[in-house]
């Protein structure tokens, strides 16, 4: 089974990689879409579903990641050199909100998050170095589509990547176990603080890859965009839609609302309903089906395998 | 180091808002014995373990272990210094097999392993307690008496220098109860020093070196298993609440 | 001295309309061990219902609540039937499942305001809106005046309800200890939905007059719901009375922040997040934690 996935995650990954020999301007535009949401959906699960910390904040990491790579590109840094700079700013910051942050239990952090995110939104709104809530457009001259959408399928390949070595890892198994009971876990001499710690650094660090390269597609970013409320709120649809704790439910969840997104959405019947679709996407999910699409898979082959049988939904985590 | 106590504990309380559970407690440990600690339900003895590991903070007193303080060290560190608990309600990672719930302690506590000889720490400690043949059955699987042991082999797989027990024997029956003893005595030769808490006061009595007797937080007796068995205070604590003494 | 009298009266001000606001939450809370994130949502449609009455009828806005109440108790009963039940709560910590859930709830009520509404910015101009009335030396606007006054009221309202009521205390031993008031006889599920539906009540009432004081789209809430929040962990989160003094805490820091430093008022936000950060991390147990070696004032509860 599991070389069978590798073989048609590689199959995926050259098919995205050769992509522009074959395909128009505006699908890939939707796939350039498509791989950010991958990035985003597979960072967030590695320490909402692997360690269990729902964060409800991650704009904030795109946005560090965006306005490094802005700020510092008009002070003469190509582009592309700005974004490991991003990403360890990010991952500084996930440091200084997670110290204290992580001392909170389950919601009590997830509301934690909220806060966060919404004191940046109005902290980057309000100061002028980023432009305030007008914000800042990239120096002229440095777009270049082919580059950009080589740039975030190579981000996305190598994010799926290390989400998968993460899960099978030590320091996965080790996070499973936070995930499960963090008191247990400390009573065998985990330091569940950092590991938590790690795991959120490591997650910030790829969102704001992502979002380095965001302001290189995007070229103008505002934090009415990158900061937004909205976009955190989507950033956990995915993995939660897909299958919380997976390596291919975010993959799945990214797939089911970029394309509720891009598609579903252009009907002018249900232009104003995204919200709706949101919202009940995650009802239902939490209601009937807590491990999402790949939960609801397994069932699907466990009853095919065993006739009769009626599995029920395992209990919400 | 002979003469000086392995563990040693001056004046612990631990106060939950109005209720004083654990009142100034004072004891020594040994090294190598085997300490069991009874009394009736609500005298304190699993919030006791709580402080003495870490998981509570007490309110006042010391905590020496191996010469050093460790009151008000987190958990993890104290388990990495070699003093470990089981949980009275087992709590195992059902999600998990067996092995690698093993696991976690032998990575994280004071042996810390790592993979090869990890894997060989993990299949030791579970021959010594009985679980070998279930190593990749997911803990959530497991009976009642299984999951007490996964929870001593968790415990055991740090290599601990002593061992709190807290309520092995709870829920067992006669004959997974004289098992549970004779693990503890094969803890006892390896070398581990074990504090029990335990109800099975005559099973308790069985294994022990030495007993002390809690009591609403504060200690009533120590001393051997027969001294302090025969003491009328212990006897009046015993009788004198609702909760009569379990038979062996 | 002026200055201090400014911050005193709109302190006071403030903490009137924030403690309306955190009731709600605090009621829900202290049942089920839910956080109700769908809380800013109903506050939301009940400043849109408020309005609504106001435009359709000329119902004024402080006497909405008479409709309002029922309405949302309703309401929020049938929403505990139709989605909260079907979750495990009442343990001793919210699950992340019921968070999660309702925050689900507030998105699709958004929507429904949007479909309904429209996301233009709307707001409620009664005849009083504009007028004040000198306070210690302080101009108030009636508006604020009667938040205050009808906040005091719900405050009333609230502990009579708990304390002589047989449905007030079955709500408190059902906060306390869940199981043993089952045992106790008390139909733990019945009284779950009753305070769902208060609180929805209550948050609906406290959402009509904030429309009297702010302007609102459907997206409005998320910062009162912060406040709200922050409130209930400061006053301890089992005690009405506590709501009330959490509200006043969190109203003085702003205040005195807005007159005594230079912060601006967008910066609110972070700080009431600062605060609510400080407090979840430093006294889990609210204020009241702070005077634990104190013997419990049972007149709190």
């Amino acid at each position: 089974m599991r070389r069978a996935g590798l073989a048609a995650g590689v199959a995926v990954a050259i098919a995205a990689l050769g992509a522009p020999l074959l395909l128009g301007r505006g699908t890939l535009n939707d796939l350039w879409n498509l791989a950010l949401a991958v990035v985003l959906a597979s960072s967030w699960n590695i320490l909402g579903g692997f360690a269990g910390q729902v964060s409800l904040g991650y704009s904030v990491f795109l946005g560090i990641g965006a306005y490094t790579t802005v700020l510092l590109s008009l002070r003469g840094v190509d582009p592309f050199a700005t974004l490991v700079p991003g990403a360890l700013l990010a991952a500084a910051f996930s440091v200084v909100i997670g110290l204290p942050g992580f001392r909170l239990r389950g919601p009590y952090f997830t509301i934690a998050t909220i806060g966060v995110g919404e004191a940046i939104r109005v902290a980057a709104s309000s100061v002028s170095f980023t432009g305030g809530s007008s914000g800042v457009r990239m120096p002229a001259g440095s777009f270049e589509f082919g580059r950009n959408y080589l740039g975030m399928v190579i981000l996305a390949i190598a994010t799926v990547a290390i989400a998968a070595l993460v899960r099978r890892s030590a320091f996965g198994h080790t996070l499973a176990a936070i995930r499960q009971d963090v008191d247990g876990a400390e009573a065998l001499g985990v330091d569940a603080t950092r590991f938590k710690l790690a795991a959120h650094a490591l997650s910030a660090g790829l969102v704001a890859l992502a979002g380095g390269l965001y302001a290189i597609n995007f070229q103008y970013i505002a934090p009415g965009a990158v900061f937004d409320f909205r976009l955190s709120l989507s950033i956990v649809l995915m993995p939660i839609v897909g299958g919380i704790g997976t390596v291919v439910g975010p993959l799945l969840g990214a797939l089911v609302v970029s394309t509720i997104q891009l598609k579903l959405l252009e009907l002018p019947a249900l232009r104003d309903s995204y919200l709706f679709i949101y919202g009940g996407l995650l009802i239902a999910v939490i209601l009937f089906e807590p491990k999402g699409l790949v939960g609801l898979a397994r069932r699907i082959v466990a009853a095919l395998r065993t006739p009769g049988a009626t599995p029920r939904a395992a209990d919400a985590r | 180091m002979p003469g000086e106590a392995l563990l040693s504990v001056r004046g612990l309380r631990k106060r939950f808002g109005g209720l004083l559970a654990v009142a100034g407690v004072d004891f020594d440990v040994a090294r190598g014995e085997v300490f069991g600690i009874i009394g009736p339900n609500g005298a304190g003895k699993t919030t006791l373990f709580g402080c003495l590991v870490g998981a509570l903070r007490s309110t006042a007193g010391e905590v020496r272990f191996l010469g050093e303080r460790i009151d008000g060290l987190p958990c993890h560190r104290i388990v990495r210094r070699g003093l470990v608990r089981t949980h009275q309600i087992v709590r195992p990672f059902r999600e998990m097999t067996v092995a690698d719930n093993v696991a976690i302690g032998a990575h994280f506590g004071r042996g810390a392993h790592r993979a090869a000889r990890a894997a060989r720490a993990v299949r030791d400690v579970l021959e010594r307690t009985g679980l070998a043949h279930r190593a990749d059955t997911l803990a959530g699987a497991l009976t009642i008496g299984e999951l007490k042991r996964l929870e001593i082999a968790r415990s055991l797989a740090t290599e601990p220098a002593a061992l709190c027990l807290d309520e092995v024997m709870g829920g067992l029956n006669p004959g997974e109860i004289a098992g549970a003893m004779a693990l503890i005595r094969a803890i006892q030769a390896s070398g581990v020093t074990v504090l029990m808490i335990e109800h099975h006061v005559h099973a308790v009595a069985a294994v022990s070196d030495r007993i002390m007797v809690l009591n609403f937080g504060r200690k009533i007796a120590e001393g051997s298993p027969s001294a302090v068995l025969a003491d009328p205070a212990v006897v009046e604590a015993y009788l004198g609440s609702e909760t009569p003494i379990e038979a062996a | 001295m002026a200055r201090f009298l400014t911050v005193a009266v709109n302190s006071l001000l403030a903490a009137g309309l924030y403690a309306e606001m955190a009731y709600g939450l605090a009621v829900i809370y202290g049942v089920m061990r839910i956080i109700n994130l769908a809380h800013a949502g109903v506050m939301m449609l009940g400043a849109y219902l408020t309005l609504t009455l106001f435009s359709g009828l000329g119902l004024d806005p402080f006497l909405a609540f008479l409709i309002v109440g029922p309405v949302f108790l309703a309401l929020g009963m049938g929403l505990y039937h139709a989605v909260v039940r079907r979750l495990p709560h009442g343990g001793s910590t919210p699950t992340m499942g019921s968070l999660l859930l309702l925050f689900g709830v507030w998105l699709v009520l958004q929507n429904f305001a949007y479909l309904m509404w429209s996301g233009d910015t709307q707001s409620i101009l009664t005849g009083y809106t504009m007028k004040s009335v000198p306070v210690l030396g302080v101009r108030v606007g009636i508006p604020s005046l009667l938040v205050f006054l009808a906040s005091g009221a719900s405050l009333l309202f609230l502990n009579l309800l708990l304390k002589t009521t047989y449905l007030g205390k079955a709500i408190r031993a059902v906060t306390q200890n869940r199981d043993a008031a089952m045992l106790a006889g008390i139909d733990a599920e019945a009284i779950s939905a009753l305070a769902f539906g208060l609180g929805c009540a209550f948050a609906g009432v406290a959402g009509g007059m904030l429309a009297t004081l702010y302007a609102f789209t459907p997206d409005f809430g998320r910062s009162f719901l912060l406040k709200s929040f922050c409130i209930i962990v400061l006053g301890g989160m089992e005690s009405v009375t506590g709501v009330a003094a959490g509200a006043l805490v969190l109203a003085i820091v702003e205040n005195s922040l807005a007159v005594y430093t230079a912060i601006p008022i967008s910066f609110q936000d972070a700080i009431t997040f600062a605060i609510l950060f400080l407090a979840l991390v430093v006294l889990p147990e609210g204020l009241t934690g702070l005077f634990a070696r104190a013997p419990r004032l049972r007149g709190a509860q």
